[in-house]
């Protein structure tokens, strides 16, 4: 007996050694949203990377981890979208979106430099803002200034490149040879970045509306214009929208061209508070609001209704809305304006500005902000090459939303021509972002486990439901 | 040595003779995974599946925007039932009545009363009644909203809390349900697989009375013990190991991850497994061996052994209702090693310590079964079962 006993001690004795033996670059973490527990993490790197021996940064990530992990598959790597979104801030909605990835794939969320828990350049947020009041006409230089002051002096390294360094430091340190990448909006030009800069890096890639580096953020008149002109056209062929609001068009306009003039003020009670509270309505409060809706068609359905309660001098549909985005949108603006002012403005002419702001929606409204803030914003230099097609033979599928307002999809084209395995797949009653809210996200999740972007099952995006509207106050029927 | 190796030999050659009993005692060994694939199967069918729901709908009319929006959660019109489940839905009869002033209402802002009637006794239509419900009770909350904001009120003002959870349990813990379910099967399989051998060889050799034969014979009782206990632990030992490679086997046919869960059973978990479950099986022959020769008949044999067998299923599930475990718990035989599984499929680390002395109570105990026996049979009393 004495030696059974012996026997079953030293078994108990290797499996201690055994427990304590792996040594991770992540610890278990909770983050909102997420019941389960995930994995969180930091990577020190390089500030700059031409100079590896100075000042460095902490890059934060979080690993959703793969819920069936006996057999090893390549991660997908998320590419958040601003620029100025924190990957690892969006972790609810990307666990629940791309969960059927996660059944036997890690999800990475790295915060890009500048984002989340990265060093992050905060701006506009810590002063406080009253968003009934202030209207983005406002916006001045010295606004951007004060942000400017609360910054680290040096910008220059927060560029979409050195980012995707940081990403394929993140992959390594992981231990991943490859990596799958999934990017949104401004995700995609990240994602095209990655796909210049560690091709060797990546098994596949989807690009969900399209960013490329040959069409410049901030112009968004013409898109959005389109945007809003479908939604008319949608309005009109639906029977009980085009009963309510038989002038929509007219009503738009009205509205507009009174706000033109000047900006109406109300009393309204607080939308949050309940107290009697001012409420400015400017020409580009109405257009950015509204612009904003056309992202999604949860957004769009409210539209028609909150144009035609304004034309009757209703401004409190508006407020409402006002209210939903009161706590900010998540972004790091500090980041967007540093990114912008230097990758993509300068490349902007008089010419494409002029070009851009012809159009029946919201005329220049798109660059304004842009225009004000990259007055005074410090500049740093990109290499031309930046803005070269990217060419690099990865399976890479491609997704728009035809009702797209900020990346339409023509911009899909771009890629599509220059990468050699590609598939472009416009997603008729869809907007921005399609793969979040509609079932492109099981492409997403078949093309990652068969990399083959020629052969997917597309029958589901048919059943996607054509645009309805809110007919009244009451809703609809 | 040789005396006991021959009492061995013929204690393993009488087990394996009659198949049939061997068979049923490793039965155990068949239906743990069956068990758990039905089990997890049925699972996952209800957490995933949103099976065709088919209503009977009166003024269906007047809301086709609630009609979409029960048929993309799969609730739909009767009237669509397809011919083979024609007769179940239409006994069923679920009913919900849409008021001709659905529209009117609607626009006043007026409340729409809807009327939902079915048999609600009936077990069957629980889950779709669920269904049904939350999805009407969705899409009102949904309209609710919007009214809300186009009053411009902020709509986060109703929910005034939101509620964050964090679950502190280790990941892999999430396919707890079948992993215990196994733990139990494998503390039955210790106890069930030996017990036919067991009391074959203890009250059933008296009443055939071999007993009687071998002790006259010039060997110690206590390898007589020995020899009969290692036949009887040994089938004990088979029986555990078959449940776990074929529930293993079983399970990996599962996609368990649809559910949000994973069950493996690699290398160390295995290998813990038979560390704590190598001690049990040679308590459990000991103590039925025990209770068989202190049994006057093989008949009333076979009634306390049974009552023994008990004891691996009734312990964990007194165990789930203890708030306050005493610490002696996690020493006793069949319950330390309960409370053990149950870390082990918790991925929490196993307390080695705590391992290391489960076994060795449960040897001991073993040992002085054993002991207890050898002197039992040098007395006449027990042999010709007087006592």
């Amino acid at each position: 007996m004495k030696i059974k006993g012996a026997i079953i001690f030293s078994i108990a004795s290797i499996f201690s050694h055994l427990s304590h033996a792996q040594q991770s670059p992540v610890e278990a973490c909770h983050i909102e949203g997420i019941k389960a527990k995930v994995q969180c993490g930091s990577l020190t790197v390089p500030q700059d990377y031409a100079q590896k021996d100075g000042e460095t940064l902490e890059i934060n990530f979080a690993v959703l981890p793969a819920i069936d992990n006996s057999q090893y598959n390549e991660p997908l790597m998320f590419l958040a979208g601003g620029p100025g979104q924190a990957a690892a801030e969006l972790s609810p909605m990307i666990n629940r979106v791309f969960y059927d990835i996660r059944k036997t794939r890690d999800i990475i969320l790295v915060d890009q430099r500048g984002t989340g828990r990265s060093s992050p350049l905060a701006c506009l947020e810590n002063i406080e803002l009253d968003p009934y009041i202030l209207i983005p006409e406002n916006l001045t230089t010295t606004e951007i200034q004060q942000c400017l002051d609360a910054l680290p002096s040096d910008l220059s390294h927060y560029t979409s490149e050195n980012a995707i360094r940081d990403f394929d430091a993140v992959r390594a340190a992981l231990g991943h040879e490859k990596v799958h990448i999934y990017g949104g909006s401004y995700g995609t030009r990240a994602a095209l970045v990655y796909m210049r800069l560690f091709p060797e890096s990546l098994q596949t890639v989807t690009l969900d509306s399209v960013g490329p580096v040959e069409v410049p953020i901030g112009l968004f008149g013409q898109s959005a214009s389109r945007s809003f002109d479908l939604l008319l056209k949608h309005c009109k062929e639906d029977a009980a929208c085009n009963n309510a609001f038989p002038n929509l068009r007219g009503d738009f306009d009205a509205v507009v061209a009174a706000l033109k003039e000047s900006p109406i003020e109300v009393t309204i009670p607080h939308p949050t508070l309940g107290t009697p509270t001012r409420f400015v309505i400017s020409k580009s409060r109405l257009i950015s609001t509204v612009r904003l809706q056309l992202y999604s068609t949860r957004g769009r359905y409210m539209v028609p209704l909150i144009i035609s309660q304004a034309a009757q001098g209703n401004y409190l549909p508006l407020a409402g809305l006002v209210a939903q985005s009161a706590e900010g949108l998540g972004m790091y603006v500090g980041l967007t304006f540093n990114i912008v002012c230097s990758e993509d403005l300068p490349r902007v002419t008089e010419q494409m500005k002029t070009t851009d702001a012809d159009n029946t929606f919201g005329q220049d409204d798109s660059h304004s902000a842009f225009n004000v803030a990259c007055s005074v914003w410090p500049k740093y230099q990109v290499d031309e090459a930046f803005y070269e097609p990217v060419t690099a033979n990865i399976p890479t599928l491609i997704l728009s939303g035809n009702l797209d307002p900020v990346t339409p999809p023509s911009n899909g084209d771009f890629p599509a021509k220059t990468l050699p395995n590609n598939k472009h797949i416009v997603l008729e009653h869809a907007s921005h972002t399609v793969a979040m809210s509609t079932c492109a996200s099981d492409l997403v999740a078949q093309f990652v486990k068969e990399q083959d972007p020629k052969a997917l099952d597309e029958s589901c995006l048919a059943l996607i439901e054509k645009p309805s509207f809110m007919t009244s106050l009451n809703s609809d029927l | 040595m040789m005396q006991f190796n021959a009492l061995l030999f013929k204690e393993l050659k009488e087990a394996f003779r009659d198949k049939r009993a061997l068979a049923a005692a490793l039965m155990l060994a068949l239906m743990a995974p069956v068990m758990i694939f039905a089990i997890s199967k049925m699972a996952i069918k209800e957490a995933v599946e949103k099976p065709d729901i088919f209503i009977n709908v009166t003024g269906a009319e007047y809301a086709p925007k609630l009609i979409e929006a029960m048929a993309k959660e799969n609730i739909l019109l009767l009237s669509d039932v397809p011919q083979d489940k024609q007769t179940l839905w239409q006994e069923r009869d679920v009913r919900l009545t849409i008021p001709e002033s659905f529209a009117e209402d609607m626009v006043a802002g007026k409340q729409i009363k809807m009327t939902l009637s079915a048999d609600y006794s009936d077990n069957a239509l629980r889950s779709p009644l669920r269904r049904i419900k939350n999805t009407i009770n969705g899409y009102s909350r949904n309209i609710g909203y919007r009214r809300m904001m186009v009053r411009g009120i902020d709509v986060k003002l109703m929910q005034p809390i939101n509620l964050i959870e964090f679950d502190e349990a280790v990941p892999s813990s999430n396919a707890m349900f079948i992993s215990m379910l196994l733990g139990i099967y494998l503390l039955m399989a210790a106890f069930m697989s030996g017990l036919s051998v067991a009391i074959d060889s203890s009250a059933g050799e008296r009443e055939r009375n071999v007993l009687e034969v071998i002790l006259c014979q010039p060997v110690k009782t206590l390898n007589i013990v020995l020899a009969k206990l290692s036949c009887a632990s040994l089938i004990a030992v088979i029986g555990v190991v078959l449940t776990l490679v074929l529930t293993s086997v079983a399970v990996s046919f599962i996609d368990l991850t649809t559910i949000g869960a994973t069950f493996t059973l690699d290398g160390y978990t295995i290998a813990v497994l038979v560390a704590l479950l190598l001690p049990i099986c040679l308590f459990a022959s000991a103590l039925q061996l025990f209770f068989a020769f202190q049994a006057k008949s093989f008949k009333e044999a076979q009634s306390t052994v049974s009552m023994i067998i008990i004891l691996p299923a009734l312990i964990p599930a007194a165990l789930t209702f203890i708030q306050d475990k005493p610490k002696w718990l996690e020493w006793a035989p069949i319950s330390g090693q309960y409370l053990l599984m149950e870390d082990l499929f918790k991925a929490v680390p196993i307390n080695m310590e705590m391992l290391f002395f489960t076994g060795v109570v449960t040897l001991v105990m073993t040992v002085v079964l054993v002991q207890t026996m050898a002197k039992k049979l040098t007395s006449e009393k027990t042999v010709l079962a007087l006592s």
